[in-house]
């Protein structure tokens, strides 16, 4: 029996690190700049979308690309995309920020509210270019295909997905600790005008908090779309989860969202293994019970968006 | 509204209400439109087409379109139907029930459609049922593969076109019991009909002589089937039996074949859409239904093929599938059914339907094809296919394993939940 | 900062009569400017549903991303009560209020001690929840296939009675004389010490509390109320489609009536949501009929909106007057900007 729950935990594990990798860049701009971005889903999406451009896969998807680029083996597009695509959203990304200034100061719901704009405007941006229909991302076979282990075959490309974010994980918050910039970015989420009186380019900062934050998002969009297919509403699979992460680990703590991302992705992984049809809702609900109890979420600290 | 000759019954009770509202002149009096046409000129035939354009079902929805556009181009090239042309238009109904209304009731009032064709999603078509009932207009559900659009959500005025998720089933398993195992275990979408279909899977099942060792509940809107591939593998079954539709079978079919699942256990899957396969062959597993495929050796099915790559040229799918291949059956029906009534009078154009029947080669199907009176489902072959492991060209995704005749796959508890108002209840038209 | 309103003693202003005497023509003239009475049925409708939600958002500064819940208990309730109680107008009606009432209350006492980017969050997650039992509870909803059959019962008033069901004209006029007492009751609500003190919330709530006031229970009454309302809009809805569907409880719906109310101003006028509504569906009407981006460029005016004139609609319509009154009048000091004028 105990056996027999041991695959399953695995998989929540490999969920919830998956979980946190999606949640990574939202969880910046919030930690750090206390700004909501509901265009996290859609430039999730973006990144999803620019890296197929880039891989290729099907001729009309990029008709200028020419014979050679295809003739480039699998792994080589694939690399680049992961590189080039999270950047094209970044600069996306700092345009969003740029219009987002408009609102600073003011009430944090304006910024939900045109973030949420932005995003349904992209949406829609994708389903204009793209259609409605699904894509796949082809992966190289180094990374894909399953492997078995203890008589259970298991996707390769999930273990793969996993360590890539746990290791992104790893990165930034050992930028945002070990790091000089990231000492200033932390003193900019805690007293701008301190950062301001020190010299420090306030809104410069904000640029690159808010770049590095997209970049993440499409980065996440990159890894995730293999498993959970491309098309226009993906960014809803990503935005939600992301929100009920930040909010149930707490506001402000880089550690309460991963926790609360392995949390959450244990909760589904077990719920699916034993009561399946829960397994969606599990998540919900986990989040009224905490909040419940501890209105601020797991380790939420006192915000700027509380008041 | 206005070109309608509503019974008299409804007219008089809208008329009474009015006046005693408005206290004023009848409202339906001054202002129904008075077309005056040129002496001779017979006014044109108008079909609206409900169909998605965004959401879940828009490729398929607009799939649909271009197969129905196709039939109605034929019969305008031999001078439309009783000698009337035939206009159609067009809106997204957005996988939306509540835009489905909106449309539909757009199409009837505003630009006086005499029929509506098209649905994917059952809660839409179901909506545009409502409205359609309300007025008399005759609605063709192309591609809702639902058992209750047969069953307890039939009309008067629908008619269904697709398969069900019964039919398939039937095909399905009738002989996997016997020729692949008798552990089955049956993952079903956690929807009305997911449950519908698995519930007659396991009839079938067990009718069989086999034996369901477990039914996963699948929520709407699961990306992430790791847990349930854990689980199939960790149960060991003969034969999986989904009942996964939507974006949820899309999913699952690419972490299946990644996983390299396809084979042990078997799988077998309800009918796939070709809009929702192209582009990804690879992800196909199992064995699945469709009610036709664009290589199939029967006569007529090259020709059709050409015509549609014809009218169609530089869309996004190269040949066509069920979805298209169903808008244009049932908008050529229609069209000939119209002919046959000599009439637009909705309620002679349903009794023509309901009697249609078709000739295998009429069909491009193995076998004859006849609409149901009682429940208004088209009765139709049930092809199986499965992944063709050698593909003659790059669109040759399936290999044919199985055709079934109607008469065996039959959805026999349908008849008993459709009950059909009487013809004479049903509000009459003329065009 | 939004100026504090002046209470305006009127039962009916000049405003609220014009438009609904003009609202009242419309059935003679819809259908020569090219469009159909269904769609004044679902402006109506969902005007009612703007209106009971911009309680919260405009007025007390919650904002809730899950209203679709109550829209859809509303029109659930509706249905069921028809098939299971007694098809009585009257009585269906009370108990899709009571219903989506019911609803609001028990969510709101999750909730109220929460406002902004929580509170939105909150609501964001019950909606999924109700959305996820309305999908899965089919053998009372009907799920995916929806509720089906639903009647527009007859308006009777013992003296008389109005058949709803011949025509979309008939229905029109009771969504009509429903959406007057609606607006009638809230432009009272929103003028009286009640609806002085929910705008007070949302300026700042310490300063309410210490003036005395639960916060708490205002906040539990007020969503109460919009829910209560937009469940109201909801039976209408069920009755105008014939039909209850989950669709109306999705995200995706939730999020289209905040963008309709803040398009229309609803930040700063009582007539913000209803002009957010006539916009939002006659472009998606009007111009969906040539496009299927419609919704790409309502989105695009959205943020454009949310950008540089966050008053919406009514905040422009407004200066456009007071522009045309600076203009055209004697100099005066500007007046103080009013509420719901």
């Amino acid at each position: 029996m105990l056996l027999d729950l041991l695959p399953h935990l695995v998989n929540g594990l490999t969920l919830g690190l998956l979980f946190a990798l999606v949640a990574l860049g939202f969880m910046l701009i919030v930690g750090l700049m206390e700004q909501i971005n509901l265009a996290h889903g859609s430039l999730f999406a973006l990144g999803a979308y620019f890296a197929l451009v880039i891989v290729g896969g099907e001729r009309s998807l990029s008709p200028w690309i020419g014979d050679a680029w295809y003739a480039v083996p699998l792994g080589v597009r694939y690399a680049v995309a992961l590189i080039v695509a999270p950047i094209v959203v970044a600069v996306i990304g700092m345009g969003v920020e740029v219009l987002m200034r408009r609102t600073y100061g003011k009430d944090p719901l304006f910024g939900l509210l045109l973030t949420f704009g932005i995003a349904l405007v992209i949406e829609e941006a994708i389903r204009g270019v793209w259609s409605t229909r699904d894509y796949v991302l082809q992966t190289p076979s180094g990374i894909s295909g399953g492997f078995i282990f203890n008589d259970l075959i298991w996707s390769t490309y999930r273990f793969y997905a996993a360590g890539f974010a746990a290791a992104a994980i790893a990165l930034v918050w050992l930028f945002i600790e070990k790091t000089p910039y990231g000492a200033v970015i932390k003193a900019g989420a805690h007293d701008n005008e301190m950062v301001r009186a020190l010299g420090i380019n306030l809104s410069r900062l904000r640029l690159f908090v808010f770049a590095f934050g997209t970049l993440l998002a499409a980065v996440a969009g990159i890894i995730l779309a293999p498993i959970w297919g491309i098309r226009p509403h993906m960014g809803v699979d990503a935005v939600v989860p992301a929100f009920l992460v930040i909010v149930l680990g707490g506001i402000g703590s880089f550690w309460g969202a991963v926790i609360a991302s392995l949390l959450c992705g244990m909760l589904v992984g077990l719920t699916g293994a034993y009561a399946s049809e829960w397994s969606l809702l599990s998540i919900y609900l986990l989040l009224i019970a905490v909040t419940a109890v501890r209105a601020r979420g797991l380790f939420g600290k006192k915000s700027l968006l509380e008041n | 509204m206005s070109k309608f000759k509503t019974t008299r019954r409804g007219l008089l009770k809208g008329s009474a209400m009015t006046a005693a509202l408005a206290g004023t002149a009848v409202i339906f009096g001054p202002w129904r439109h008075n077309h005056v046409l040129a002496q001779g000129q017979k006014k044109s035939i108008k079909l609206g087409f409900t169909c998605d354009a965004s959401g879940q079902y828009g490729n398929s929805g607009q799939d649909d379109l271009r197969g129905a556009r196709l039939a109605i181009d034929e019969f305008n090239a031999k001078g439309g139907v009783l000698g009337r042309k035939i206009e159609w238009i067009t809106a997204d109904t957005e996988t939306t029930p509540a835009t489905g209304s909106r449309v539909a009731e757009r199409f009837i009032t505003r630009e006086e459609c005499g029929f509506l064709i098209g649905a994917v999603h059952s809660g839409v078509a179901n909506a545009i049922t409502q409205v359609a009932a309300k007025y008399g207009t005759i609605y063709l559900n192309t591609n809702s593969s639902a058992p209750s659009e047969a069953g307890e959500n039939c009309s008067r005025v629908k008619f269904v076109w697709d398969g069900n998720g019964t039919n398939f089933s039937k095909a399905a398993v009738r002989n996997a019991v016997n020729s692949i195992g008798k552990n089955w275990l049956l993952l079903t979408n956690d929807y009305v009909w997911g449950h519908t279909t698995s519930e007659s899977t396991r009839k079938q099942v067990e009718a069989a002589g086999g034996k369901i060792i477990d039914n996963l509940l699948v929520p709407q809107n699961t990306r992430d089937f790791t847990s349930y591939l854990l689980k199939v593998q960790q149960s060991k079954p003969d034969v999986v039996a989904t009942a996964v539709g939507g974006d949820d079978i899309k999913a699952l079919r690419t972490q299946v074949a990644q996983l390299k699942l396809d084979g042990k256990p078997a799988w077998i899957n309800n009918q796939q859409d070709w809009p929702d396969i192209w582009g990804a062959p690879e992800s196909l597993f199992g064995v699945f239904g469709t009610t036709w495929y664009h290589k199939l050796k029967l006569p007529g099915v090259e020709e059709f093929v050409k015509r549609w790559q014809a009218a169609n040229k530089g869309g996004p799918i190269p040949v066509p599938g069920n979805v298209s291949y169903n808008g244009y059956v049932a908008t050529r029906e229609l069209l000939r059914s119209i002919e046959r009534a000599g009439t637009t009078n909705n309620i002679a154009v349903i009794k023509q339907l309901e009697n249609m029947k078709n000739t295998a080669a009429d069909r491009m199907q193995h076998h004859d094809a006849f609409m149901d009176p009682v429940t208004h489902q088209v009765q139709q072959t049930i092809y199986l296919a499965r992944r063709n492991p050698k593909p003659v060209d790059d669109t040759d995704y399936y290999e044919i394993v199985g055709q079934s005749d109607p008469s065996s796959v039959l959805d026999d508890g349908a008849p008993g939940k459709c009950k059909l108002v009487p013809h004479e209840q049903v509000p009459t038209y003329e065009l | 900062m939004l100026p504090s309103p002046k209470a305006s003693p009127y039962l009916v202003t000049p405003a609220i009569a014009i438009v609904l005497l003009l609202l009242a023509t419309v059935p003679f003239w819809i259908e020569r400017i090219g469009l159909y009475p269904y769609l004044g049925v679902e402006i109506l409708i969902w005007s009612i549903y703007a209106l009971g939600f911009n309680l919260l958002l405009g007025y007390t500064g919650l904002p809730s991303f899950g209203h679709g819940a109550y829209f859809g208990i509303g029109a659930y309730a509706f249905g069921l009560a028809q098939f299971n109680l007694v098809p009585n107008l009257w009585v269906c009606l009370l108990v899709a209020v009571l219903a989506a009432a019911l609803a609001g209350t028990f969510v709101s006492l999750f909730i109220s001690h929460r406002r902004g980017i929580y509170f939105a969050l909150m609501t964001i997650a019950f909606g999924q929840v109700f959305w996820f039992i309305s999908i899965k509870w089919h053998s009372v909803t009907g799920g995916e296939d929806g509720l089906l059959k639903i009647r527009r019962l007859p308006a009777d008033f013992g003296v008389m009675q109005f058949d709803l069901s011949s025509s979309n004209y008939a229905l029109y006029y009771f969504v009509l004389v429903a959406f007057a007492l609606v607006l009638i009751g809230l432009w009272r609500l929103v003028n009286s010490p009640y609806g002085r003190i929910l705008q007070a919330i949302r300026q700042n709530e310490t300063r309410v509390t210490f003036l005395g006031y639960s916060v708490w229970w205002f906040k539990v009454s007020i969503f109460t109320l919009s829910a209560a309302i937009s469940g109201f809009a909801g039976a209408l809805f069920a009755m105008a489609q014939t039909s209850a569907f989950p669709d109306v409880m999705s995200l995706h719906h939730s999020g289209y009536i905040v963008m309709m109310t803040l398009v229309g101003g609803g930040l700063v006028s009582f007539w913000g949501p209803v002009i957010g509504v006539f916009a939002f569906l006659l472009t998606r009407d009007l111009i969906g009929a040539f496009t299927t981006a419609w919704m790409f460029w309502f989105g695009l005016f959205f943020v454009l909106i949310m950008l540089f004139k966050p008053e919406g609609i009514a905040g422009l319509l407004r200066d456009v007057k007071n522009g045309l009154l600076a203009r055209f009048s004697a100099p005066t000091p500007t007046p103080v900007r009013e509420r719901g004028n």
